[in-house]
């Protein structure tokens, strides 16, 4: 508490303040859990309560039923008749999505670690500058310059052009690999994070070097110093890197729109996308024969809420198993 | 004598050592740093030469010199003027929105007890996946079956038509920003590092409240906020999915940003060199922009 004085906290002037400010912040609260609690209650409604307006504030008759009803539907093991709004089972889709995130935080944490370590320990410091721009430098840049790029140069990986050039003295084309439809169209370009580099390079700051250096005169080989010194006391970055990299590729929905047109590999956010257009895209004739026969197997927005909850599980998950280190891992000194 | 030889050989090895650290370091860096050349750099450069081409999907790409940027001269294309409009009014009102708030927050949580923030912080940053978020939002803002116009039937107002009104659906976009403290994290780290001692001794000289925050809280987390600041910018210039997913740009291109225009070039039309020359526009926009607010707020602090 270091704003109010500690002095004179029983006066009634300070203890107003501080009345204030505890109830600002559980108003804001209440404000960011609303949402949350808000998707959770819509997915217990049945489908009749859906369409009462003005909505109630919590099920009269909660029942998962809705949970069982998005599992069957997206499987296509209906029984009023053939809605298939998804092709696959909604687990293929969340596996798709573990996999894209899970290959991506495997290539990207240590990569960004290394190089963290090195910028912060291991280079000179004039080379640590130039490199540490290069590493950095394409935060500055929008994402959409590289956009088409990427795209081009994952369809004929790596030249960006369709025309292969040969090996010289041969006939034979260089190597190349087309990676677009496949996990790798997600995994290769997330492989790297300049904001982790940013993180891990602030956090490594703040390790003494000497005691960096008295390992090493002491005959300790960088992995060692690395795996004796660095991870023990840094646990808290990588806490906050986990939890960074895994909530922003589960997230990622433009690219996996782009580079993935096979139904069958696409990853929660874009299939929670196209579910949401089959149901609320009506045409300014009504309802499409899609949404009706949907609504009337009893899914509509609590079927999209269900889905929408399902899809947060994870992050949630990670959040609680990271919280205690969020607050200690983040060390950030700005673009310096 | 003995000492010098002694002072030289174990200077010699330190040099050893260093050169060997050097060495080290491209070996560590050299994942990432083929990682950011080839996903990182080579895709910028690639740009350069896309956004001057022709696309064909058969034949070999033609390059078209200026071509794909007069086609987007706000004289022969009146949508690009109005993407950046949409683009920049959505920025401003977001920044000027939600910038704050995160900031005020931290502040604030910082003077609850310990046990306090604790159960906070959980409760402050529950994060929900970015695409559920849109969706329940898009959901609250129904116009049939949403919540806040039930909420405003129970009051016996009239209903607003929300996302279709032209006039308020950049707000209602804006609006989610409003109540998501996730930059909030980072600044809470950031005042916790400030030692309590500068408050103490503020306190026996008896500086008040404001005076507090103004001289002793705002300059530590200056630099955080210079560069908060310059990845909102950039960010909210980038603003896609919102629109995508809650408006598809409507009603008559009332939320159409430059994003949604560079995908719907590409990707819908197959017009890739015209779709990168108008990202490489955004790029000098924002570039633009961030030289500016490194002129006006500069990240070193005085104090």
């Amino acid at each position: 508490m270091p704003l109010i004085a500690k002095v004179g906290r029983r006066r009634f002037k300070v203890r107003l303040l501080i009345g204030a400010i505890t109830s600002i912040l559980w108003i804001g609260v209440a404000l960011h859990l609303f949402p949350v609690w808000w998707m959770f209650t819509t997915s217990l409604k049945p489908a009749r309560e859906i369409f009462e307006f003005p909505p109630s504030l919590w099920p009269k008759s909660p029942s998962f039923i809705c949970y069982k009803l998005i599992f069957e539907l997206s499987a296509g093991t209906w029984a009023g008749g053939n809605i298939r709004v998804l092709d696959y089972p909604i687990y293929v889709y969340i596996k798709n999505s573990i996999i894209m995130a899970g290959g991506i935080m495997c290539l990207q944490i240590p990569f960004t670690a290394l190089m963290g370590y090195a910028l912060s320990k291991l280079y000179s410091s004039r080379w640590s500058r130039i490199v540490f721009l290069f590493c950095i430098g394409t935060l500055m840049i929008p994402g959409e310059v590289s956009l088409i790029p990427s795209y081009l140069i994952l369809r004929h990986f790596p030249f960006p052009t369709k025309h292969i050039p040969v090996i010289p003295f041969t006939n034979i084309l260089f190597p190349h690999y087309n990676f677009l439809d496949s996990y790798w169209a997600v995994i290769l370009p997330g492989m790297y994070s300049a904001f982790n580099v940013l993180l891990f390079k602030g956090f490594f700051d703040g390790i003494p070097t000497e005691l960096v250096n008295a390992a090493r005169l002491d005959g300790a080989s960088e992995l060692g110093i690395i795996r004796r010194i660095i991870i023990p006391v840094s646990k808290p970055v990588f806490a906050v890197v986990t939890y960074f990299s895994f909530s922003s590729a589960w997230n990622q929905f433009m690219w996996p729109l782009i580079v993935i047109r096979n139904n069958k590999l696409m990853p929660l956010s874009v299939i929670l996308y196209k579910f949401q257009f089959a149901l609320t895209q009506a045409p300014p004739t009504g309802k499409t024969p899609e949404e009706q026969r949907l609504m009337a197997a009893g899914v509509g927005y609590n079927g999209l809420m269900a889905l929408s909850f399902i899809e947060s599980i994870p992050v949630f998950i990670m959040f609680l198993i990271f919280r205690e280190q969020l607050m200690t891992g983040i060390k950030l000194r700005g673009f310096k | 004598m003995a000492i010098k030889k002694i002072a030289k050989v174990s200077h010699n090895k330190e040099e050893k050592g260093l050169r060997f650290t050097r060495r080290m370091a491209w070996i560590f860096g050299a994942p990432s740093i083929v990682a950011q050349s080839i996903f990182g750099w080579f895709p910028i450069l690639v740009a350069f030469v896309v956004a001057f081409q022709k696309f064909h999907i058969v034949k070999p790409c033609t390059y078209t010199g200026w071509d794909n940027f007069a086609f987007l001269l706000p004289s022969n294309n009146p949508l690009t003027t109005l993407v950046f409009r949409n683009t920049l009014y959505y920025a401003a009102l977001s920044l000027a929105l939600t910038f704050l708030i995160p900031i005020l927050i931290a502040i604030l949580l910082m003077e609850m007890k310990k046990s306090v923030i604790r159960v906070m912080m959980i409760l402050w940053f529950i994060p929900v996946a970015s695409m559920a978020g849109i969706i329940i939002w898009k959901y609250f803002y129904n116009t049939q079956y949403g919540l806040f116009n039930g909420i405003l039937v129970s009051l016996g107002l009239p209903t607003l038509r929300w996302l279709n009104d032209s006039r308020i659906v950049m707000l209602c976009l804006v609006l989610p920003g409003l109540i998501m403290y996730g930059p909030g994290l980072i600044y809470i780290a950031t005042l916790q590092s400030i030692p309590d001692e500068l408050y103490e001794a503020a306190e026996l000289e008896g500086v008040s409240f404001w005076q507090k925050i103004w001289h002793i809280t705002l300059p530590r987390i200056r630099p955080i906020m210079a560069m908060m600041l310059i990845l909102a910018i950039i960010g909210s210039l980038q603003i896609f999915e919102q629109p995508f997913v809650m408006t598809t740009g409507g009603p008559n291109y009332a939320t159409y940003t430059v994003v949604y225009y560079i995908f719907d070039l590409a990707f819908q039309n197959l017009l890739y060199g015209k779709a990168t020359a108008l990202a490489i526009i955004l790029f000098f926009v924002i570039m633009a922009l961030v030289v500016i607010q490194r002129k006006y707020f500069r990240e070193n602090i005085d104090v």
